[in-house]
């Protein structure tokens, strides 16, 4: 089973740096919360992990390799990064087919993912008439065509009714157990405090923790608090970071755990 | 299937798959035969001397003109994928970016050639219904009729290629259709009366030169393919030039 190891990854838009120098690993079966402020880096930094955006400067490897080195790169990682990413006059099935004969698995895999997610009674509609909560499905559907090691999720639990919540905690635990690698990005502390192994939290680019959540939780606190904590908007000053350094994945202090002078607002 | 991925075939099979399963191009490909069916009836009908011989070929040159339907297809077929964000699953399952585009580029190039074909099986029938109420008939042996219907299969193509290259490049749907028809119905006018001669090697005047569109001085019929051809090849190469370079946001 694959780990993805993030390696010194930066991001420059023009001249805004929407990531910076960010490293950390989303261990194979294990689920890794990605947190951060709106505008923290989170969904560039997931879609430099698929390449879809390319990094200034620093890597992301799957098994040692780029994604894009990856002979079959569906079959390795399944991911969602869009909220509704369907022509909406196309039926989902077909949506579905249409994906399973480029990830290289066979068109009966539609079936069995469409009955995975619970979308079996509505795949011949089109994808128009589906909820938000439905859209969703078939976007899990889509990323676990090709029985991925790996799964990337931007903010996957949009739209979902409770029910729907408790029904992607349980896919994500039993994905994790079969030694899949899951990350997640998610607003909803909650939630990921209820789901995840591990979190990694970004602000304004910058890593601010790396590591299994009880040892962010250890003194009591709780994930929204420490969240908190970690991403004030003037966290620059916060003088909390010193006496507990920020801790790389392997637990050593990161370089981000040093007294730090206020770095540019414009990202969060 | 290679180790390397998907094969071109697959890309190119799956971009064919990605188009029946929508309407939009059945939607493009009838309101072009409507125009065709309007265009040729209308002109035998009205025509004062229906034995004219140069009534026929003059009539279906509008095969050539429903190129904007093509166009606007090849436009769908790369700024749909981002309007619809399904370019994020596109560029997912083929990170080479460049087969992706050179797949659409097959693919919506055989599809315009296609609605080409498509419109002159409808432009025969037409003129040979519209001459026959006129009491005359449709003369088959007539090179220009069919040198004119060949011009405008391959404008067909030619467009749709090029609409792929325009697609990749704005990317914005409603700004690349929108940018296209104008160009097509007013810029490419104002240019032609600024350049004078030099207009003919502007885009639809090489089209209307392929497609033998009657009552236009400009490049001969085969001048007008490889301008065309040339047009596209630009377009190709600037869409991939900047397909492999942006990012997905």
């Amino acid at each position: 089973m694959a780990d993805v190891a993030v390696r010194a990854l930066t991001k420059h838009f023009g001249r805004v740096r929407a990531v910076h120098d960010l490293t950390f690993d989303v261990p194979a079966g294990q689920i890794t919360g990605f947190l951060g402020p709106n505008g923290a880096g989170k969904t560039t930094t997931l879609r430099m992990i698929v390449g879809l955006v390319a990094p200034t400067s620093g890597e992301v490897l799957i098994n040692g390799q780029r994604y894009d080195q990856l002979p079959r790169p569906r079959r390795v990682v399944g991911a969602v990064l869009e909220a509704t990413g369907f022509h909406p006059g196309r039926r989902a099935r077909d949506h579905l087919r249409i994906l399973a004969q480029v990830t290289g698995v066979p068109v009966s895999r539609v079936d069995e993912v469409m009955a995975q997610v619970g979308l079996t009674a509505d795949a011949d509609r089109r994808v128009r008439g589906y909820s938000l909560g439905m859209r969703q499905r078939l976007s899990l559907a889509a990323a676990l065509l090709g029985d991925p090691q790996v799964l990337v999720l931007d903010e996957p639990g949009n739209g979902l009714d409770p029910s729907g919540m408790a029904w992607l905690r349980g896919m994500l635990r039993e994905l994790a157990a079969q030694g899949r690698g899951v990350v997640i990005s998610s607003h909803v502390l909650a939630e990921v405090a209820q789901t995840v192994d591990r979190v990694v939290i970004l602000n304004g680019g910058r890593l601010r923790f790396a590591g299994a959540l009880p040892e962010l939780t250890r003194a009591g606190e709780s994930l929204e608090a420490a969240f908190l904590r970690l991403t004030a908007p003037a966290a620059g000053a916060d003088p909390v970071r010193v006496v507990q350094p920020v801790l790389g994945p392997g637990g050593e202090p990161d370089v981000h755990g040093r007294p730090n002078k206020p770095h540019s607002a414009g990202l969060s | 299937m290679t180790d390397m991925g998907a094969t071109m075939t697959t890309l190119i099979r799956n971009e064919l798959f990605k188009l029946r399963t929508t309407r939009a191009p059945w939607l493009l490909l009838a309101a072009g035969q409507v125009l065709i069916v309007g265009g040729v009836s209308g002109l035998i009908l009205r025509r004062d001397d229906p034995r004219d011989p140069t009534l026929a070929a003059g009539a279906v040159a509008h095969v050539g003109l429903v190129s904007l339907f093509a166009l606007v297809l090849g436009i769908l077929a790369m700024a749909g994928e981002y309007r619809y964000r399904t370019i994020t699953d596109t560029y997912l399952a083929t990170p080479r970016r460049g087969r992706v585009l050179a797949a659409k580029m097959t693919v919506y190039t055989l599809t315009g050639l296609g609605f080409g074909v498509v419109g002159s099986v409808v432009a025969i029938a037409a003129a040979a219904a519209g001459l026959a109420i006129r009491g005359a008939s449709l003369d088959l042996s007539d090179v220009d009729f069919w040198r004119t219907l060949a011009g405008g299969i391959l404008w067909n193509g030619a467009f749709a290629a090029i609409g792929v290259g325009v697609g990749a490049l704005v990317r914005n749907l409603a700004g690349a259709v929108a940018a296209a028809l104008a160009w097509l119905a007013v810029v490419e006018g104002i240019l032609s009366q600024l350049l004078g001669d030099l207009a003919r090697w502007l885009p639809f005047s090489a089209g209307t030169a392929l497609g033998r569109l009657p009552g236009k001085d400009g490049l001969p019929q085969w001048g007008g393919g490889v301008v065309l051809l040339a047009y596209a090849a630009v377009f190709s190469a600037a869409a991939l030039m900047t397909t492999l370079r942006r990012d997905v946001v």
